[in-house]
């Protein structure tokens, strides 16, 4: 039971982190980004080739990773989301296309074999029979300083607030002085750096193989159904509910069936509540 | 239309002759675009048409070559019975489509149906693999026919069959009503016409169509397995040989099947295989993004230009008719 509990913290807390990204371009844009996996990707392999190829420090390696993550963000938003700003639709499927270009990129140059990531710190405790990975549980707590310090950003600061002007009404922020291009290549490199710092950490917890980009986004997805759009905090209270019923599953029912529910929960609430649990009106 | 018959006429008759011009290597190559054609024009009738855009094709084809792959390795029903069955499951499925329609559209429609497509990946490896064959499927399936000729003839003329079949359909008036639900679904509510009947109409058809490629398929491969089946990069290639051919025009999907088979075939020599899906991707991303409606269009524009007209204007209005 405690097992459940303290595992179920540990991968909400990467999940949340995993999400937040997406979701901030989905309350901002409008667009769901189906390449969002790929920052993912991306990050993880950045910080493997500068930390285990080229032999950087780990805060470096970090480093690079986010940089890599904010090029491909902007790169994205530049070479296919501004063009096709006005059809939600060819976004998506833009993006998918993307997405299945990039992981061929990644196969090309790393070869499709999965390779080992070490922890970004080392070590394991026990607390009740329960194995905690030091390497989880700093990814834990990242997740909810990362969240925090984003949470503060859009709350209090000027920019902040810009964003969320846009999320809400881009017409109304651009009459009131905003300029909405800003805020969008803002968000998606954000987005970006958020996406491969949480690649880096889910990367350390699964494998850094070509193909790992498809579960943390369909983890994302499920996120922004449960949590609804636009809510910071709704994207971290679905994150758990997420990251709950997978521990719950992978404990009592079968690991194998890990994904499965999440992806249920998404079609049966996309076809009951088709706003999302928490959802708003679309505009 | 009597132009347009002579096309698909003559397309026929260079097609059926092909066993007698190239090696049987090659015709393994047709076999394959013939199938994509198929499962592109499947996508094309649901997605080009009514704009429900579908990212769980293979689903709809897994359901069909697993139902008749398990019904003949498992139970040893001959392929006369479990085609048929496995057929109409698919159109089943495909009402189960439906039901997400019927309430969300666009990007959440998009998501639950590549939300099947993962389910089903997960559920035919853990629950029973004693009959599903697990992660590793099932080979050794009963074969329609054997010989690459006889093979190629039975997908080409589906392939034809489908092809001429959903080319009529879209230009009578149902088409027209599919595609005004793409433009405008509520504009068709208020014409007084019921969209979910149309829209339930065209998730059968599709399922119907990918159903029967997708028991031709397994029984010409004679295996199936998970990952080839409900794979992204399945997916991936149905999608863009019906966006690179050009969705909404039925004759767009097999002119890009073949346009990216034969990319693949050719272009072998020069590009190793791990750059395939890179080239196609690039391509298709290319082609989505500067020529949203695809191969077909250019042809046509081509065509047009030899004739000596000058139709720019009307060329999209004659095709949404």
């Amino acid at each position: 039971m405690s097992g459940i509990i303290i595992q179920g913290f540990l991968i909400s807390g990467l999940y949340a982190l995993v999400a937040v990204g997406f979701t901030m371009i989905f309350s901002v844009g409008r667009v769901l980004n189906l390449a969002y996996g790929i920052y993912i990707m991306l990050g993880g392999y950045a910080y493997y080739t500068l930390a285990q190829v080229l032999e950087f420090s780990k805060a470096i390696s970090l480093l690079g990773a986010i940089v890599v993550g904010v090029l491909f963000g902007v790169l994205t938003y530049f070479g296919i989301v501004k063009r096709l700003l006005n059809n939600p639709i060819a976004v998506e499927i833009s993006t998918l296309i993307l997405a299945v270009v990039m992981q061929a990129v990644v196969i090309l140059i790393y070869s499709p074999a999965p390779r080992a990531i070490w922890p970004i710190v080392p070590g394991i405790s026990r607390i009740h029979n329960v194995i905690i990975s030091w390497n989880i549980f700093f990814a834990m707590i990242t997740s909810w300083v990362v969240l925090g310090a984003l949470l503060i950003f859009i709350r209090k600061t000027q920019v902040g607030r810009a964003i969320l002007a846009v999320s809400m009404d881009t017409k109304g922020a651009l009459l009131s002085g905003i300029d909405p291009e800003r805020i969008n290549i803002l968000t998606w490199a954000l987005s970006g750096a958020l996406g491969a710092l949480a690649g880096v950490f889910f990367a350390t917890y699964t494998q850094l193989e070509p193909s790992m980009w498809v579960s943390p986004l369909i983890t994302a997805v499920a996120v922004v159904i449960i949590g609804g759009i636009g809510s910071i905090v709704g994207s971290l209270v679905a994150a758990h509910i997420v990251g709950f019923m997978e521990t719950i599953t992978t404990t009592v029912i079968a690991p194998e069936l890990r994904g499965v529910f999440t992806l249920l929960l998404i079609i049966i609430i996309l076809v009951i509540l088709p706003k999302g649990l928490l959802g708003q009106e679309e505009t | 239309m009597k132009k347009s018959l002579s096309w698909w006429l003559l397309f026929t008759v260079l097609m059926s002759s092909m066993p007698l011009l190239i090696s049987t290597r090659s015709l393994r190559i047709f076999i394959f675009a013939n199938f994509i054609a198929i499962f592109a024009m499947s996508w094309d009738i649901l997605s080009g048409y009514t704009g429900y855009i579908s990212f769980g094709h293979p689903f709809l084809i897994g359901i069909a070559g697993y139902t008749s792959a398990i019904l003949t390795h498992q139970f040893a029903t001959p392929l006369y019975i479990s085609m048929p069955i496995a057929i109409l499951l698919t159109m089943v499925a495909g009402s189960l489509f439906f039901f997400p329609a019927l309430r969300t559209r666009g990007t959440y429609f998009a998501l639950v149906t590549l939300a099947f497509m993962e389910v089903t990946y997960h559920l035919v490896q853990v629950v029973r693999p004693d009959v599903t064959g697990g992660s590793r499927g099932l080979t050794g399936l009963p074969l329609l026919v054997t010989g690459a000729v006889q093979n190629y003839y039975v997908s080409l003329f589906a392939m034809l069959f489908i092809g001429l079949g959903l080319w009529a359909l879209a230009r009578s008036g149902l088409g027209t009503v599919l595609s005004a639900i793409r433009m405008d679904e509520d504009a068709v509510k208020s014409a007084g016409l019921n969209t979910s009947k149309f829209k339930l109409f065209a998730f059968t058809l599709s399922a119907l169509v990918a159903g029967i490629g997708g028991v031709l398929y397994t029984h010409y491969l004679g295996s199936i397995s998970p990952r080839g089946m409900f794979d992204i990069n399945f997916l991936f290639t149905i999608l863009i040989a019906a966006l690179i051919g050009g969705e909404h025009s039925i004759v767009g999907p097999i002119l890009g099947a073949y346009f990216l088979t034969f990319l693949l075939e050719f272009s072998r020599p020069y590009i190793p295989g791990s750059w395939r899906y890179l080239c196609y991707g690039m391509i298709a991303l290319i082609v989505y993004m500067y020529a949203p409606r695809g191969l077909f269009t250019i042809v046509n524009a081509v065509e047009n230009r030899i004739r000596g007209k000058n139709l720019r204007g009307e060329e999209y209005d004659s095709q949404t008719a």
